[in-house]
Order: C-alpha cells, then structure tokens, then sequence
C-alpha cells in the first residue's frame, strides 16, 4: 500500500516537474518509458498480491481444517470442502477453457474499399467495393480441422459468391499431414501466403502473374494434397505434393464439378526457411497438367517456379519466376512463357511504424501465337511491364490505408497507362 | 528562508527521494531476470536450441510427438515475459505478432492461435495440466510440477542464457 501510494507521489511529482519545465522529445519519451515501468510494476505488485492472497488462504484453510475435522461433524467438513474447491475453482476453470473443444468455429471476415482512376482509354475512375471475405477454420479433433474461404465479389448485375477453398486435412505428425478439398495451387510464394484478404498484402493488388481471375498460373486446385516439414536441421525444408483436376476448360477456374479430361493435374513444390537466416524462405515448385480447353485441342502444360523471400519487414524482399510451357498434343510445337516479380517494402521506423512505402515491378512474357492464352478467342495472358510505387499506413492493427500509383504496359506497342489507386483494407 | 520555500524545498527533497526509490524498484525488476522456457512434465524434450523454441512459438513444429500436439501459451500485453518472447523469439512487434497469427491461420497452416494467459500463476497451472503445453515464465515464478527446457544447452540464471 505504501509502495503504491510512494510511486503515485513519485509520479505526481515527477508530472509537476515535467510541467514546470520545458520538456524535450527525449525528456517526454523517458518520462513514457518511466510510465510503461510502473504500470508494470504495479501490475506486478497486484500479481504478487493475488499470489500472496492466496497462499494465506491456502494455509488458512488448510490448517483450520484440521482442527475443523477433528472438531465437528459432517456439515461442517461439506461447507470446508466447498470453501476449498471454490478457492481453486478458477483454475480448473481456466484450464478447462484453454483446452481445445471440438468443433471450435472461428470465423474472420476480410473487407476492403477501393478508389482507381487512370488514363486508359475508356476507363471510368470511381470507388468499388473489392471483395468481401469469410474466412472459417474449426479443428474437428486433435488431429484433424477444417478451413473454408468464401468470397463475395461485386458485378454490375450483383454479387458473385464463390468458394475459394475448402480443406479438410489430416495431421499425422509434422512431417505428413494430408488433406483433401480445394486449395490455392502451391505454386510460387505469393498464392499460397496471400489469400483473398487484401488487408494481409502490403500492396493494393496482387502481381498480375497470380491475379485472382487470371490465367497465367492454376491460381486454385482441387483435390489432395500432402505437406510436411523434412527432416533436415537446420535448413528448415518443407514440402508438398498434390493430385488434383487442375484447370476446367475455363482456363481460369479449377474443376470444381469435375475435371475436363481424364488426365490428373500434380503438383510438388519444397520450401526452405534455414534457420540461421530467420525471415529467409526460398522455394521451388513443379506442376504438369493436360489441358483440353476445347473440344479436339490438347495441350501439355508443364509449369515451373522458383521464389525467394525475406518476410521481415524491415525490408520485406518478395520475389518469384515462373515458366509455363504449353504443348500442342497434336502438333508436338512448343511454347514458353514467363512472368516475374520483384517487390521491396520497408516498415519505417518513425511514427509509430506505421507508415511501410513499396515499390514492385512486375514482367510477364509471352510468345505473339501461344494458342492456350488466346483460345477463347480473346487474349488471356498479355505482354506485361508493370512498375507500382506506395505506401501502406496501418491505422489501426486491424485496418490499413494504401495509396499507389502504377504505369504500366499491356501488350506490344500499346501506350503506358498510369493510374492512381487507393485501398481500405481491413480484418474483423 | 520563508514558509514558500521551505514546502518548495521539501516537496522538492522527497520528490528527489520518491524518484530515486522508483529508479531502484525499476533496476529490481529490470531487463535482468530471465524468462524460462516450462512445459508439461511429460513433453519429451529437454533441451532445444533457440531456432527450435522459435520454430516452435512461429507454429512451423506443430507436434512433440505422433501424438502429442504443442499448445502455445502467451503472456498477455504488456506482461515482461511477452515482450521478451516477441523481441528475442519472433523478432516482431505487437501489431506484427498479431498480424502474423491471423495469417497463420488463413493459411490453414494451423487452427488455432496461441492461448493467452494473464498472469505467471495461470501459465504454471496451465502448463503443469495441459499436455504439450509449452510458456514462458519469470524464471523466479517457476514452480514444481513443469519442466524447465534447457535453451542452447543453458538454463535460466546460467551465464549466456538467450531470454532475458
């Protein structure tokens, strides 16, 4: 007590001093510090308060109920017994709360609010809502746990629901879980550590080369998929292997309802996180599939990646290249195209952090008479020099602000496009 | 000297003597005192270096064992213990940590986030009845019934030990 009522005398006098001075920023930021350590300190005295509160009566209950017991009857050891029990009764309580209860349902919502305005031809600038999404995970059991996504997407003629993923997956240790359903396609860094949250990106978009709706990757994938660690020290490795339908003659869509052919889609990839460089990932993946978007028209598709990434955020380094290469079943003729990105942020540390400016270039390639991109008679996949520069502020731990600006190229001698946007992303 | 001075100059003295108090109470709980590492008596671990106790708390090694899951416990805000953990083991901030487990588990990378307790005693208790449980703890506040894990071959107190 008189401890406490010195360090509020202490502070009080500590403020009249501050106030009766001119106080500097390094002044101000001790002072703070001073007031972090005591409102630990205090939190501190009450801990140990609680903890000395309880022993004694511990002790109390414990040595009255000795005498208690040899005392008097039964009525008097019920209500000792009650008087113990509900003295520990916290405890079980808390264990029994922090203990897993199956099925536990979370769900989490992602939302964001745009603003876009360009020089294009054609275009409108305006506000749209991006997507809303819904996140559910529930652990089924100790060792088994379901995880949903659900996107609801704004079209002019009203919303467009989908299911992004839906996994049920099986532990059975670290080094082999299973798990079936439809995933985002492990291929590359940025599909599988990016959903469809825009608040969890650091950018307004994603690249281009793993845009949701595009088609120069698989960007989802239906069926099984194993991962686990590897057991490899210091490394870190880890992979995952996967046999699913791959893409539906709908280049951009998965076969939710069925494959369009016979053949199965694969998938491996490994990833290492080496330990003595925390924050490195380096990854590589590989994906074969048989495409058949139209009747009579089959393609090999043979998909290569590699990425490397420095998730800390002062700087966040992401990184990745893909080849797709496309076979005409029939005429044996080869293509190959390629995509890239490079994005650098950087978390400030001035203003609480929470300003992060990026920047990201972003390259995709590809050959003028590649069949699979053009087969539904409109160009998929375009020629793409892309240049984005940024800044995301983190209002809140919960809701960012981004505002960016891109230039860039679609397609061979097309004029660049600069454009403006701006983003509320947000987590609830 | 008038009346003025004299309670201006012992407001003064005790302020001075109040402030140095709270410098020596600061230094008594300061940054010294380390953070053991506890889990269930039955974990079958002992020792594990400081990249594996962060593999750990980042969630990367889900399982002690076949059948034994690891349950995360986490000092809530503010405590000492959590601002050790994020400093030395995840290398984050607060809004980073946060940020990071909300990604962890959109990735479907795990269902659940690290349990929060509030207070030593609550981290003791919960330790010594959850299997797999793993916490940090004031090295002062351990008590019997869990098990202190050796961190790079050192315990709490020993000279080099990581957390503190």
């Amino acid at each position: 007590m008189y401890s406490r009522l010195l360090l509020i005398f202490a502070l009080a006098s500590g403020t009249v001093l501050a106030q009766s001075t001119s106080s500097s920023p390094e002044q101000q930021e001790s002072v703070q510090g001073l007031m972090d350590r005591i409102q630990q300190l205090e939190k501190r005295i009450s801990e140990l308060e609680d903890h000395q509160r309880k022993q004694d009566a511990a002790q109390a209950a414990s040595s009255g109920s000795q005498n208690l017991v040899e005392s008097q009857g039964s009525q008097d050891k019920a209500t000792l017994a009650a008087a113990l029990r509900s003295e520990h009764a916290p405890s079980s309580t808390e264990v029994r709360e922090a203990e897993v209860h199956y099925p536990s349902l979370q769900i989490r919502g992602f939302g964001d609010i745009d603003f876009s305005a360009t020089n294009e031809k054609g275009s409108v600038s305006g506000f749209n809502l991006g997507q809303f999404v819904l996140h559910l995970a529930s652990p089924l059991s100790k060792k088994v746990g379901y995880f949903g996504e659900l996107s609801f997407t704004a079209r002019p003629t009203g919303y467009d629901v989908q299911v992004e993923r839906t996994i049920i997956r099986y532990d059975y240790n670290d080094y082999f879980k299973i798990s079936f359903g439809k995933y985002h396609t492990p291929i590359g860094y940025w599909n599988t550590a990016f959903h469809h949250g825009a608040w969890l990106q650091t950018t307004i978009s994603r690249p281009q080369m793993v845009q949701i709706g595009g088609t120069f990757i698989p960007v989802h994938f239906v069926g099984l998929l194993a991962e686990g660690n590897l057991p490899s020290g210091g490394l870190g490795l880890g992979y995952s292997v996967g046999l699913g339908n791959g893409r539906s003659s709908i280049l951009s869509k998965a076969g939710d309802s069925g494959d369009s052919n016979d053949n199965r889609a694969w998938v491996a990839s490994v990833f290492a996180k080496p330990t003595r460089f925390y924050g490195l990932q380096l990854g590589a993946s590989v994906y074969g599939d048989k495409l058949s978007p139209d009747p009579g028209k089959n393609f090999g598709e043979w998909i290569t990646s590699a990425d490397v990434v420095w998730t800390k955020e002062r700087p966040e380094f992401l990184s990745e290249f893909a080849n797709v290469h496309h076979r005409d079943l029939q005429t044996s003729q080869t293509f190959n195209s390629q995509a890239f990105y490079v994005q650098l942020a950087y978390r400030l540390s001035w203003l609480e952090s929470k300003w992060k400016p990026y920047y990201r270039f972003e390259y995709i390639h590809r050959p003028a008479n590649e069949p699979v991109w053009d087969v539904s008679g409109l160009s998929s996949v375009a020629d793409l020099v892309s240049s984005t520069v940024g800044v995301r502020y983190d209002i809140t731990n919960y809701a960012a602000f981004k505002g960016e600006y891109r230039n860039n190229r679609t397609g061979t001698n097309e004029p660049r496009v600069n454009g403006a946007f701006f983003q509320t992303a947000f987590t609830f | 000297m008038t009346t003025h001075q004299k309670v201006a100059s012992r407001a003064l003295i005790t302020g001075c003597l109040s402030f140095c108090l709270l410098q020596s109470l600061i230094a008594q709980s300061g940054g010294d005192v380390d953070v053991a590492v506890v889990v269930h008596p039955d974990t079958p671990v002992s020792n594990l270096t400081l990249a594996e106790v962060r593999k750990v708390f980042l969630g990367d090694r889900q399982y002690w064992s076949t059948d034994v899951p690891v349950v995360l416990l986490i000092r809530a805000p503010v405590a000492r213990e959590r601002n050790v953990v994020l400093k030395v083991i995840y290398q984050m901030s607060e809004s980073q940590f946060k940020q990071y487990w909300i990604a962890k588990i959109f990735r479907a990378e795990t269902a659940t986030a690290p349990k929060v307790v509030y207070s030593n005693d609550m981290a003791n208790e919960l330790v010594t009845a959850i299997p797999g449980a793993i916490a940090f703890i004031d090295a002062r506040d351990v008590r019997p019934g869990t098990k202190v894990i050796r961190v790079d071959g050192r315990l709490p107190k020993a000279q080099g030990y990581p957390l503190r």
